[in-house]
């Protein structure tokens, strides 16, 4: 096919209907009766009833057709990369974070900076945690590469703050432990597919 | 070594050659032919318990360890095939059966020979299984061992016995269930940090670097040891400004305990402060003297030397001018600048005569060789001090005690018998038939026998090795010593290693025209002045360590060896004084080529020096200082009788992991100070364990507790130095003193 075709645009029929539009006045007494009549016909208190039984509609019967945001907001697909957030072991509440380092490791801004230590119980502890969302591009790897899915992104989006600090810290974005119940196993990039038990190969267990 | 025979071998179509004697996995390494191993570790004999460096030669049956199995000439070998490919990847899979998978809080994910193994093999699927058991983590102090990530190569194991000689660690026989175990963990030996750098997985750990961070996130600094003398090389693993943790080519050197845990002795957050450093200036217009300890570079030292030049400072640094006096007189002997030893010559000797030196505390890298001549070559190990050492009892096997004092009439002692069946010019000789053995032997309290003994010992042995250290430098009749025994070298052949004081001592020694006497006022660096330039606080003006310069430094192998900057400095350095007083120079690494050509330092600029190792262990870092010949005069006097020092004696001696105030700094290091002598010394001094005692030496008060060590014997004390701060490098006299309480 060779592009001919796509540059003639005068594709379809052409057939325009004219409406039968009244014709401005003409005489000097043919605008004086327009003027009278728009001016002493009710017109305008029917288009104002209209908005006043909408609202009576929305506010009294609940009957409302648009999203009430900030109070309500519409749900974010799970693939969405907003700020990211901690989850925790649902069964013991410790957060899943092993500190392996490897989200600050592939962050391409470098705006994740950890620190980690020995604790008490021989096991290594995040002691530092910090994202600076000034820089994160909200690139999703750090998501994508953590191996325990302990770092996630949310559905916060609003970004405006008075300070940055105020979600940037480890305990910030920690689901907190009265609402371990409500925390959502994460979909987005890097979650494990449906059909990942169907990948695990067994490790023989001869004994 | 005699008659070496060279030899010609044929690995995967090419041509080797190599001396009899090497191995198959030394040929092929030192060709550049890879062959994959686990448990293989250069300085140390073969393991050979991994079985992954087998290779095929032809007309043998099966296959061969190329790491033990010693080429002959002509073979056929072929190291890579499909049958040798599948037995690696079946003792990968071994070693992977339950090894946890961990690798994301592993702290040796990223430098794991077993993570790099597994992924160059291919593994993603494991065919073998055993049932786990329950491996409990330990904590041994310095070191951490988590026994399930353990693959048994026993590296550390061979450290621990063939290099560091503490033999604390063993290997626990039991099939799936084997381990390793510490037993002797009470000791808590630093050196334990030297296994743990050789595990090649995550199982033998520093406990202070274990889960601070990933290996890969740390910028690796090369530099060289700035508190044992030994130069030997370092690595500072740094990350935002901080040192976590400091490594070194484990593969082919070895660390002292005190650069490896001693590294946070930086001079931190230190601006330029204007006002002192113009008082600086005044100081140094009005002052005499300069006053320095050991911790400078060669590149400081010689800004000092040129400030002399230039204004006529006196130098001086009490323990590298009695080293200067030392070698100075064993060069009227010897015919050259420097002793002829070296570390390596005397890891290979047969056999070592340690004498003057507490040689465990006072270089541990010279430790090291020993014990390595012991282990690898079966070295007879005799250890001459008045203070048995039971650190090293292990390694020595004749143990000659003298009395403390008596330094110059044991050397003659030894000369007179080593030298008895050599020709010697008549002079020397006339002096040495003038010695009244019998009378040396009662002032020494040295049994003829024993020498007899000694001499019996040594002569069927190759390669004779000579330590001597420290008691001897500052002894009053050091010079004396220092001839008769450079005599051993001279005409016995012996390799005389002379340890020099820690820090860069040999380097000051080599570089500066010391003086003796104190003028006027002074200038201290690093050491309590009327004006005091000081590297760890304290001071009147601050002054950057030596993890923050970059320099030379100069080893106990005679080698000039580079140091780098680890961790930022932001204020005044000495180049800047130097500057301000008539000097010119841009940075303090230009006089990096203008050290002085007749001590035997070369003409190269700093960055020209190179710091590696070759793939075959092979040093190459920095330069060794060039023979330099000196006049010989051949005088030798007799030794002169002394007095004994009689009652409780209290002997100048840190303990192995600590040096000077820079170690002190550590958090890491154990570093209580304490006075450690036996119960004799007790009841001697009429001091009970716990007591608070004060005494003088050389006008510097120490007020130490007291406490019972029941490894030591006879009334000589142990004193600590290192914590004295600003007045440790103010201490001069000789290591034995009475103890003078002084107080209450």
């Amino acid at each position: 096919m060779g592009l001919e075709k796509f540059k003639n645009r005068n594709v379809g029929t052409q057939n325009y209907k004219k409406l039968d539009l009244t014709h401005p006045p003409k005489s000097g007494w043919c605008r004086f009766k327009q003027v009278a009549s728009r001016t002493f016909k009710p017109e305008l208190f029917v288009g104002l009833w209209v908005t006043l039984r909408e609202m009576i509609n929305a506010l009294f019967r609940g009957k409302m057709h648009t999203t009430q945001y900030p109070l309500e907001k519409l749900p974010i697909s799970p693939r969405y990369r907003a700020i990211h957030e901690m989850l925790r072991l649902l069964e013991s509440g410790h957060y899943r974070c092993i500190g392996c380092g490897l989200c600050e490791k592939i962050c391409i801004s470098n705006c994740i900076a950890m620190e980690t230590r020995y604790d008490e119980n021989q096991r290594k502890e995040v002691s530092e945690y910090t994202i600076n969302f000034g820089r994160c591009i909200f690139c999703g790897y750090c998501a994508e590469v953590c191996p325990e899915l302990a770092i996630v992104h949310g559905g916060r989006y609003e970004n405006a703050s008075e300070q940055r600090a105020s979600f940037s810290l480890f305990e910030d974005m920690l689901t907190p432990i009265d609402k371990l119940n409500l925390q959502q196993e994460y979909q987005g990039f890097g979650a494990i597919s449906p059909n990942a038990d169907d990948n695990i190969k067994k490790t023989p267990l001869a004994y | 070594m005699s008659s070496l025979k060279d030899i010609t071998i044929t690995i995967d179509g090419k041509e080797c050659k190599g001396e009899f004697g090497q191995t198959i996995l030394e040929i092929a390494r030192a060709n550049g032919i890879y062959i994959p191993t686990m448990c293989y570790l250069t300085k140390v004999l073969p393991i050979a318990s991994c079985r992954m460096c087998v290779v095929d030669v032809k007309g043998v049956d099966g296959f061969i360890l190329s790491c033990q199995e010693k080429a002959t000439d002509g073979a056929i070998i072929t190291t890579q095939s499909q049958e040798l490919y599948r037995e690696r990847q079946n003792i990968m899979k071994l070693y992977n059966v339950n090894h946890p998978l961990e690798c994301g809080v592993c702290d040796q994910s990223g430098e794991c020979d077993l993570q790099n193994k597994t992924m160059e093999f291919g593994l993603d699927t494991q065919s073998f299984t055993a049932k786990d058991i329950a491996r409990p983590i330990e904590n041994w102090g310095y070191v951490s061992y988590d026994p399930s990530l353990c693959i048994m190569c026993e590296k550390c194991v061979r450290v621990s016995t063939e290099i560091t000689g503490d033999e604390a660690l063993k290997v626990k026989f039991g099939g799936y269930s084997s381990t390793i175990e510490n037993i002797k963990i009470d000791k808590n030996f630093a050196t334990l940090g030297e296994a743990a750098s050789v595990c090649p997985v995550g199982a033998l750990v520093d406990t202070n670097f274990k889960y601070s961070s990933n290996a890969w996130e740390l910028t690796k600094i090369p530099s060289s040891c700035p508190h044992c003398g030994a130069g030997h090389d370092v690595i500072y693993e740094v990350k935002k400004g901080k040192v976590y943790r400091v490594s070194n080519e484990a593969e082919f050197s070895t660390m002292c305990s005190a650069s490896r845990y001693g590294f946070d002795f930086a001079n931190e957050n230190i601006e330029k402060d204007t006002k002192a450093f113009n008082r600086a200036i005044e100081a140094f217009n009005s002052s005499e003297t300069i006053i320095f300890s050991n911790e400078i570079s060669n590149e400081e030292a010689l800004i000092l030397q040129k400030l002399k030049e230039l204004k006529g400072y006196r130098l001086i640094s009490h323990e590298a001018r009695a080293y200067q006096r030392f070698m100075s007189a064993y060069s009227k002997i010897s015919g050259k600048k420097l002793y002829r030893g070296d570390l390596k010559t005397l890891s290979k000797s047969q056999a070592i005569i340690i004498m003057g030196s507490r040689v465990n505390d006072d270089a541990p890298l010279v430790k090291y060789s020993i014990n390595m001549a012991s282990k690898h070559h079966r070295a007879r190990v005799a250890y001459m001090h008045p203070i048995e050492d039971s650190n090293i009892s292990n390694i020595v096997t004749q143990f000659i005690k003298y009395d403390a004092g008596s330094e110059e009439g044991v050397s003659a002692l030894l000369v007179d018998i080593l030298l008895r069946d050599i020709e010697v010019p008549s002079e020397i000789r006339d002096i040495l038939n003038e010695l009244d053995i019998g009378n040396l032997s009662a002032e020494t309290n040295i049994g003829e026998e024993e020498l007899d003994d000694l001499a019996k010992s040594l002569n069927k042995k190759v390669g004779y090795s000579l330590v001597i250290g420290a008691d001897l430098y500052s002894h009053p009749r050091a010079e004396n010593i220092a001839r008769l025994l450079a005599l051993l070298e001279k005409y016995a052949g012996f390799n005389i290693v002379a340890i020099p004081p820690a820090g860069n001592g040999m380097g000051i020694s080599l570089i500066c025209q010391l003086d003796d006497e104190v003028k006027g006022k002074t200038i201290g660096y690093n050491v309590k002045g009327d004006f005091t330039l000081s590297a760890f606080g304290g001071g009147d003006l601050d002054m950057p360590s030596l993890i923050q310069q970059e320099g030379t430094l100069t080893s106990i192998d005679k080698r000039v060896v580079p140091i780098n900057v680890a961790l930022d400095y932001g204020g005044y350095i000495l180049n800047d004084i130097a500057n301000a007083l008539g000097l010119n120079s841009r940075y303090t690494v230009d006089y990096t080529k203008e050290l002085p050509l007749d001590s035997g330092f070369k003409n190269i600029e700093f960055d020209s020096l190179p710091d590696s190792y070759s793939i075959t262990g092979e040093e190459n870092r920095g330069y060794i200082l060039s023979e330099v010949d000196t006049k010989i005069d051949n005088k030798i006097e007799e030794p002169l009788e002394f007095e004994g020092i009689d009652g409780a004696v209290i002997y100048n001696c840190n303990p192995q992991e600590h040096f000077s105030p820079f170690t002190a700094k550590s958090k890491i290091l154990k570093s209580k100070a304490y006075l450690l002598g036996s119960e004799q010394f007790a009841i001697a001094s009429k001091l009970k364990d716990g007591n608070r005692v004060k005494f003088v030496i050389d006008n510097i008060e120490f007020d130490r507790v007291f406490k019972i060590d029941t490894s030591l014997k006879g009334t000589i004390a142990l004193n600590p130095t290192y914590d004295m701060g600003l007045s440790t490098a103010l201490l001069s006299s000789y290591r034995f003193n009475r103890l003078e309480k002084v107080g209450s």
